[in-house]
């Protein structure tokens, strides 16, 4: 695979669906909290990106 | 009279309630085996504690995430004490417990340099293990009774 995009999409996914069935018990909860945090990890990367372009390595 | 008087004062203090109530000897042993199974199988530590939901999802999620960083040609890092960051991730790629050991004994994990997903690899592995280990913690405290959704 060598899409950084779906790399990145792929281990927000996995992190956010082991935090989330470590922190609530209940499916529902679980699915909901997973979400947020594969939102917040992919919402904040794609932010970050941009903002970084302007600056040249 | 004034000392006399202090001094009752002194012994009226109770003593502060134990935050941390004793635990029982065979509690903590099945506590360590729950992080220990935890350790060396994925999710197994919450199987053993009949907790069959979280267990099914650590026993899928981590060891794929596992693979998934071998396939991206992540290393498995040697325990070398001269480097401190390698000795470091190292640690963490332990944490992955029996799949880790497993894929160093059939030779996996050499790495990549020159794959442009070889740093990608490297975090998948990395950071399964240091799940893994917190998966391990949360047994332990599922085992005493400890854990409280936050």
């Amino acid at each position: 695979m060598s899409s950084h995009v779906l790399v990145m999409m792929l281990f927000a996914g996995f992190v956010s669906l082991i935090f989330a069935v470590l922190m609530k018990d209940r499916p529902a909860e679980q699915l909901r909290l997973a979400g947020r945090l594969f939102a917040g990890f992919v919402g904040a990367a794609l932010v970050l990106g941009w903002l970084l372009f302007p600056f040249p390595l | 009279m004034g000392r006399k008087s202090r001094d009752t004062r002194r012994t009226r203090v109770t003593p502060a309630a134990d935050p941390a109530p004793a635990v029982a000897r065979g509690d903590r042993n099945r506590a360590l085996a729950a992080a220990a199974l935890g350790w060396a199988v994925p999710g197994g530590g919450h199987l053993w504690l009949a907790r069959r939901q979280k267990g099914l999802v650590f026993l899928l999620a981590i060891p794929l995430m596992f693979v998934f960083g071998l396939t991206f040609g992540g290393r498995l890092f040697p325990l070398d004490s001269g480097q401190p960051l390698v000795l470091l991730a190292a640690f963490a790629d332990l944490g992955n417990g029996l799949p880790y050991l497993a894929a160093r004994a059939a030779g996996f994990g050499e790495g990549r340099v020159a794959a442009v997903s070889f740093e990608y690899g490297n975090t998948f592995i990395i950071v399964s293990g240091l799940l893994n280990m917190l998966v391990a913690l949360d047994a332990y405290d599922e085992a005493l009774g400890r854990r409280q959704e936050p």
